[in-house]
């Protein structure tokens, strides 16, 4: 009760709750982590009230679990590991601080989604590169702190655009702003009045702060604000598909549309992935998995505010005879998919239900960071080791996203399940384990280590467990930050 | 110049790298990329211009004494002029290549010339040839049997000079008479200077001896005017630099001409004709003293003057010695009209051309150093898959015979002359 | 203090008598003599601490084991390729030099389009290699005789290319390093040996500590290879270069165009720029031969195409009346490349450059369109080869009015910073009088747009003491004038809080003292805290910066 009166005291009555099926709810998420609820749940509404709590926390040795993103959580990142943890919820803080249009860049708050960044941004004639078809609940800072593959990798010369700067409070209650920001005073409106609009995320200095927090799973500490790159809004767009028998065959498609800096949105699913995207209901789903070709590689072409029409005719006609001259066709539609509708689907969060749900009501996925060329025989492994459990391959979805204007890519597996089903929920479970190790010893490189990937990518790189571990104990030296994550 | 007077110079020097490189616009792998044996081999950047340059500055302070690596540094430069090419890409007011040599003439002015380098000067005094071992009497050995003009009783249109590998080694003597009597069907009106003939003496100048060279040089410019010589051809790279820039340093006023110049100049006017085929790939070797090293002498008597405040320039015009009007397309044209000889080229060509390793004297003081230099070269040669490297110079020549590549490889060598011959 | 013998023995042991030297004519030249050194951004008239030992290691085994004694002895250390710059160098009496140009593998995945390299792989031979695949790399500003490995890992890295393919940190993947207590770590997915695709993660990436903005100026440990981002060249295997030296030129396909465009105000020039930043039309932009001055740009230019042309042809050109022209006609410019990836991806780059121009009032110099001046052009901007030209007027130059900020930022400001940079220029005979504006810079110093990477270009004499002593005082002028703008560090002053002006490191106290007064403290308070996590010995002098967290 005193605990709770202390954090009551830092944010308000109405943005503290022990209440039972609330915790449940943030308790439970689909990565088979124990489940432990937690403590309580805390909304700060501002850095000032975050930073109060961590400086709580550290006082009273209470771990801290930052989620900014809404129901349903899937990477385990935000059920706490440990008892009598307190969830920092960060969805309350809603404000999109600042759009300029001249930098094209945004500032937001953790609370703020896609759906509602995207439509203020429209209004600025700006959109947000965005990770394929997020959940509506997603927070966007959450999105980018945690490398969710961007849609368009042509342009993402850094590997974490969109993501600039941000506003963290570290783990031992510090707080600073990164990048550009953190070289001037920690003001935004002073720094926006001086025309810094925290661009540049390197530094400042000889630090990448940011760098300590993505991927981290909130282990380091806090963010509070984080400054987006953003793309100028499409005045034409245009999405084609490109259908092959093999996984394979596209290959070298996108090898040489990436390597051309052709396209806009680029990436490879099979069929399965296409119908789950596309198909409101499961029958529909079964349906689109018969109609749909096995691969088909989307092509997103967009034309803007500089000779728009000219720009999307040239690369229409380029990529079209690259796809001859591999023996594919550049199509406007498959059976079972037309290009706009696609487009609509990829590029805008998910109406209401997450799509991924829709086949079986739930979902496992495996994903890790490759290169393009290694990708046939993760996926040869995964449908031999589905079959082997007796799951059946033709449900797996299989999406390849080039990241970093290609210089390797996301390659994501999916494993669709209904969770009413104990021997379904056994079976995913286990063969989510079996193909996490068997993926990582062909290469897998888990990237964003979430449950047992950390342990299997920290075991085979135990100098940088090392060196992690010294990082954690200078940014979060009480351990209070999402404990038992990333295994340091 | 005295070393104090390049005093400016080694602090004009920006450190910008040009030095360690061909031009960075030639580079095309990184196998062949660099310029500087010296440093190539030695690694440390004293061994380059710009090391070169801050150790004089540090050695003109008193910060130190020549201690054995300091003289090792400043005699293993070959003095090829690579770094000067490279140097004057940038700027218009650094002589590296003159800055390395009067280094040199320092170091052996204070005591500091290399024991490997006495025997070499010693014959040079004596028997008047930088070969040692070699004696005066038997230099003009190589042309006995020939007729052809003694300078000293009958005059000549050109006086031929072989220098004394053509004179001495038994391979290339048999070139040097190949030469003459390819002249004299050209109907050249050629002639020798028979026991007048003496060693240029350009060696000793490269190796930092002045006094020597200046003595020999001008023991030589005078038999030259005793012969009434009007035009010297000489096949020897060396030989040629020496004359057409040295020599008319201290106002010698004749032509000088290399073979290769001579033979362009007799092919393009018909006076020779190719009657058999060569059937042969080859890659030409850019000898430093014929290529960068080949602009003739052009007086300057000027200074330094300052415009717009610190921009420096020199008045009146200096000439650059950059290399830009080296002699390189006489000898390549030649090869290209030779039936059967296709010519594919190196990376490192023309006034970038990776130097043998000879020049300097350091075939005699540092062979291990000049073999690798050679053998770099000849890993250059093989990789363009010619069969044969051919060259106009004979100290190239020499170490390229006797090196190999990072493999262990060999390439036959060739003077350009035996393949004219050979076409003939 | 010298080496203790059996010291000296332990590094001989480890690299070979070739390899190590204490001989005084040797570790004298492995001081920077400031006022003549490439690059400087700090005080310049001084020379550094001259080495106990210079060692050239061969491989990263050789570099660990250096470092291990280094760590058991205490000596300071610092690791450099090329010694352009003075940081590289050492910064006090007791450290050894590491000279890694024995290092320098270049080795390229051409379908993944990445490249791992050495420190020792320049520039123009690690884009020679990739050439021959069909890519290219990132060039840094400084030109392509500086290390990419240190320009990626180890400093700020972007260029004229960097519109296109990034800068320095964004086209670095997995590094390895020793790091500064003697352990290897291979970062990304390098370190569970995976390949070098990946520079992040597993988790936080931990070369978090290694780059930051500036990045390490070898000050971290050693980085031993990197694995950096190619990208396309639509171009022939090799740079077809050719001409009489040194008017070099290249003629490249069709595919390949320059222009220098020209603007009626920094309005419309601003303009122009963001339009580049939002659309995919440029491979290259930089304003680059501005750097030359205001006055003298068209001038220098004809001279540097011409074999036959001198400095002292200068004055002449300035004062032709064509060339005056030509040179009012470029006053406000950028040299622009664009590389077609096919036929129809030409016309619309071609097109948009047009259509930006209609829009914004701007033209195509044309002198510049001049074919030997095209071709010179094109050359010099790909291969950066002739970045050495800053020291051709004077042999030495430092930069100020260093504007990394947005272009609505510093373009208004363009004018005023030129009439200071006149002022000096006429009523002081330290630098050369080139026309007050003298800038030089990047389109962005970030891949796709982004703030300026500017610089304005001061040409002083290195031999001249006058020269030096009132170049110094004008770049003190210009900082005061930066800080007034708050425009932050001037350029030539990004390393003054490196090294003192006796040119040796800082004292932590002195550091405090500095940092304590920083908008955001807590940035050095944490670099002090890495600093005693991986280098408790501090053996990378004060290149780190940090606070000591007490003094908060």
């Amino acid at each position: 009760m005193a605990m709770k009166n202390e954090l009551v005291e830092i944010v308000g009555k109405e943005n503290v709750s022990g209440d039972p099926e609330i915790l449940e709810s943030y308790a439970g998420d689909r990565n088979f982590a124990s489940h432990l609820k937690p403590w309580f749940i805390v909304k700060p509404k501002n850095a000032d009230q975050v930073q109060e709590i961590i400086e709580w926390a550290k006082e009273t040795d209470t771990p801290l679990v930052p989620v900014s993103s809404g129901a349903p959580h899937l990477r385990g990142g935000s059920a706490p590991d440990v008892p009598q943890a307190v969830i920092v919820d960060l969805s309350g803080m809603k404000k999109i601080l600042s759009i300029n249009r001249q930098q094209r860049m945004a500032v937001v708050e953790p609370g703020v989604t896609y759906g509602e960044l995207q439509t203020a941004l429209a209004n600025e004639g700006m959109t947000l590169s965005t990770p394929l078809a997020p959940r509506a609940t997603k927070s966007v800072v959450a999105s980018v702190l945690e490398i969710e593959p961007r849609l368009n990798s042509i342009h993402q010369w850094m590997y974490m655009d969109p993501l600039r700067c941000v506003e963290v409070v570290w783990g031992d209650g510090n707080r600073i702003y990164t990048g550009e920001a953190g070289g001037g005073v920690r003001d935004l409106q002073k720094q926006w009045s001086q025309e810094k609009w925290q661009v540049d995320p390197l530094g400042p200095m000889m630090l990448d702060f940011y760098r300590l927090l993505t991927a981290a799973q909130g282990s380091m500490g806090i963010v509070t604000w984080v400054s987006l790159k953003c793309e100028i809004l499409p005045k034409i767009h245009k999405l084609y598909l490109v259908p092959a028998k093999e996984s394979e065959d596209l290959n070298d498609f996108v090898y040489r549309v990436v390597k051309l800096r052709f396209s806009d949105e680029l990436m490879i699913m099979n069929g399965a992935y296409l119908a789950s995207l596309l198909g409101e209901s499961a029958s529909r789903v079964r349906e689109l998995q018969g109609e749909l070709p096995s691969w088909v590689a989307l092509v997103g072409i967009a034309g803007r505010e500089l000779l728009p029409e000219e720009r999307v005719a040239a690369q229409e006609a380029d990529i079209a005879e690259i796809a001859q001259q591999g023996g594919l066709k550049f199509l406007p539609a498959v059976p079972g998919a037309r290009g706009e509708d696609v487009l609509k689907k990829i590029i805008n969060p998910s109406d209401g239900k997450y799509w991924r749900e829709t086949l079986k009501g739930a979902f496992k996925d495996i994903f890790f960071v490759t290169q393009l060329d290694k990708t046939p025989k993760f996926i040869q492994t995964v449908y031999q080791l589905a079959e082997e459990a007796g799951y059946p391959s033709t449900d797996v979805g299989v999406y390849i996203q080039p990241q970093h204007q290609g210089s390797s890519y996301h390659c994501e597996f999916s494993l669709p399940y209904d969770p009413e089903n104990p021997k379904e929920v056994a079976l995913i479970k286990e063969l989510y384990l079996s193909a996490s190790e068997k993926l990582s010893g062909l290469g897998a490189f888990y990237a964003r280590p979430y449950g047992i990937w950390s342990k299997l990518q920290l075991n085979k790189d135990a100098r940088s467990a090392v060196e992690l571990k010294k990082l954690k104990g200078i940014f979060d030296p009480k351990g209070i930050m999402n404990p038992g994550k990333l295994s340091i | 110049m005295p070393l104090e007077d390049f005093r400016p110079m080694m602090e004009r020097c920006s450190n910008c790298l040009n030095c360690k490189w061909i031009p960075f616009d030639k580079v095309r792998s990184q196998r062949f990329s660099e310029n500087c044996p010296s440093i190539c081999y030695n690694n440390f950047n004293t061994y380059s211009a710009r090391g070169r340059f801050q150790l004089a500055q540090t050695l003109l302070d008193g910060k130190f004494d020549y201690t054995d690596t300091v003289v090792d540094v400043i005699h293993s430069c070959t003095a090829c002029g690579s770094c000067d090419v490279t140097c004057k890409i940038c700027r218009y007011n650094l002589e590296p290549l003159e800055h390395n040599l009067e280094l040199k003439a320092r170091a052996v002015q204070d005591g500091h010339a290399l024991p490997q380098q006495k025997p070499i000067i010693d014959s040079l005094k004596k028997e008047k040839t930088m070969i040692a071992g070699r004696l005066k009497a038997d230099r003009s050995g190589w042309a006995k049997g020939l007729d052809v003009k003694d300078l000293f009783k009958q005059k000549a249109e050109i006086a031929y000079f072989p220098g004394c590998k053509y004179s001495y080694e038994e391979n290339l003597q048999k070139v040097s008479r190949d030469f003459v009597k390819l002249l004299s069907k050209a109907g050249v009106d050629v002639g020798l200077l028979g026991n007048a003939d003496a060693c240029c003496a350009g060696r000793a100048n490269q190796m930092g001896f002045r006094e020597e060279f200046e003595e020999s040089a001008k023991a030589n410019i005078k038999t030259f005017e005793a012969a009434g010589v009007k035009t010297i051809v000489t096949p020897c790279s060396d030989c040629y630099h020496t004359f057409k820039r040295l020599y008319a340093k201290l106002g010698m006023k004749i032509e000088v001409l290399h073979a290769v110049e001579y033979i362009d100049r007799l092919i393009k006017e018909d006076k020779i004709k190719f009657t058999k085929s060569v059937p042969l790939t080859v890659t030409y070797h850019d000898p430093c003293h014929l290529g960068r090293l080949g602009e003739p002498y052009i007086p300057w008597d000027g200074g330094e003057k300052k415009v717009l405040n610190q921009v420096h320039t020199w008045e009146p015009r200096r000439p650059r010695y950059n290399g830009a009007y080296g002699i390189y397309d006489a000898p390549r044209d030649i090869l290209k009209s030779i039936p059967g000889i296709k010519l594919v080229e190196m990376e490192r060509i023309r006034e970038y051309t990776w130097c043998c390793g000879a020049g300097g004297g350091c075939s005699e003081t540092y062979p291990d150093f000049s073999a690798w230099t050679a053998g770099e070269r000849i890993t250059e040669a093989n990789s363009t898959g010619a069969e044969a490297l051919v060259t106009a110079c004979p100290w190239c020549e020499s170490n390229f015979k006797n090196a190999v590549d990072e493999n262990g490889k060999k390439i036959k060598v060739f003077d350009i002359i035996e393949l004219v011959q050979q076409a003939m | 203090m010298a080496l203790e013998r059996e010291i000296y023995q332990a590094f001989e042991d480890v690299v070979g008598k070739r390899n190590i030297s204490e001989d005084p004519g040797i570790l004298e030249s492995y001081r920077c003599i400031v006022a003549q050194s490439s690059a400087h951004y700090g005080p310049f008239n001084h020379v550094t601490p001259c080495p106990q030992a210079v060692i050239l290691p061969g491989c990263t085994e050789e570099v660990q084991n250096i470092v291990r004694l280094c760590n058991k002895y205490k000596i300071e250390f610092k690791a450099s390729t090329t010694f352009q710059a003075a940081m590289g160098y050492i910064g006090s009496d007791y450290a050894i030099q590491l000279d890694m140009r024995r290092m320098k593998g270049i080795e390229i995945d051409e379908k993944n389009m990445i490249a791992i390299i050495e420190p020792y792989a320049i520039g123009a031979t690690v884009q020679a290699e990739a050439m021959k695949v069909g890519l290219n790399c990132n060039m840094a500003g400084v030109g392509c005789s500086s290390s990419t490995l240190a320009g990626t890992a180890g400093w700020v890295g972007f260029g004229p290319s960097s519109l296109f393919m990034g800068a320095a940190s964004e086209n670095m993947l997995s590094t390895e390093w020793v790091l500064p207590d003697g352990d290897v770590i291979r970062t990304g997915s390098a370190g569970a040996g995976l390949g070098w695709f990946c520079g992040e993660g597993p988790g936080p990436s931990i070369r978090a500590i290694f780059r930051g903005k500036q990045g390490a100026t070898g000050a971290m440990g050693v980085c031993t290879k990197v694995a950096i981002r190619l990208h396309p060249w639509p171009g022939p295997t090799y740079v077809p270069s050719e001409g009489t030296v040194p008017a070099y030129k290249a003629v490249l396909p069709d595919n390949f165009k320059t222009y220098t465009l020209c603007f009626p105000s920094w309005e419309a020039w601003a303009d122009a720029i963001t339009l580049f930043h939002e659309n995919d039309v440029l491979y290259l932009g930089h304003r680059q031969f501005n750097m030359f001055g205001r006055d003298i740009k068209a001038a220098m230019i004809k001279i540097l195409v011409d074999p036959d042309k001198q400095l002292c042809d200068l004055t002449t050109l300035m004062a032709d009346e064509v060339t005056k022209a030509q040179n009012e006609d470029m006053k406000l410019d950028i040299q622009v490349v664009i590389a077609g990836m096919t036929k129809r991806d030409m016309e619309f780059k071609e097109k948009a450059i047009d259509r930006i121009l209609a829009d914004t009032g701007g033209w195509k110099s044309e002198l510049m369109l001049q074919p030997d001046i095209a071709a010179w052009t094109l050359l010099y901007l790909i291969r950066l080869g002739h970045k050495n030209l800053n020291y051709t007027k004077c042999g030495a130059y430092e930069g100020n009015f260093g504007m990394s900020a947005n272009v609505f930022v510093t373009t208004p400001l363009m004018e005023e910073a030129s009439a200071l940079k006149r002022k000096w220029e006429n009523e002081h005979t330290s630098v050369a009088a080139v026309g007050g504006d003298s800038e030089m810079g990047s389109i962005c110093l970030i891949g796709g747009g982004g703030p300026m990477g500017w610089e304005f270009f001061d040409d002083f004499d290195a031999y001249d003491k006058d020269s030096i002593k009132g170049t110094f005082e004008m770049i003190e002028e210009s900082q005061r004038w930066m800080t007034s703008k708050g425009l932050g560090a001037d350029m030539g002053r990004w390393n003054a809080d490196a090294r003192r002006p006796d040119a040796y490191n800082y004292t932590q106290e002195e550091h405090d003292a500095m940092f304590v007064k920083a908008a955001q403290p807590h940035i050095y308070a944490y670099q002090w805290k890495v600093r005693e996590a991986f280098n408790p010995n501090h053996l990378g002098g004060s290149y780190f910066r940090t606070l000591d967290p007490s003094k908060l």
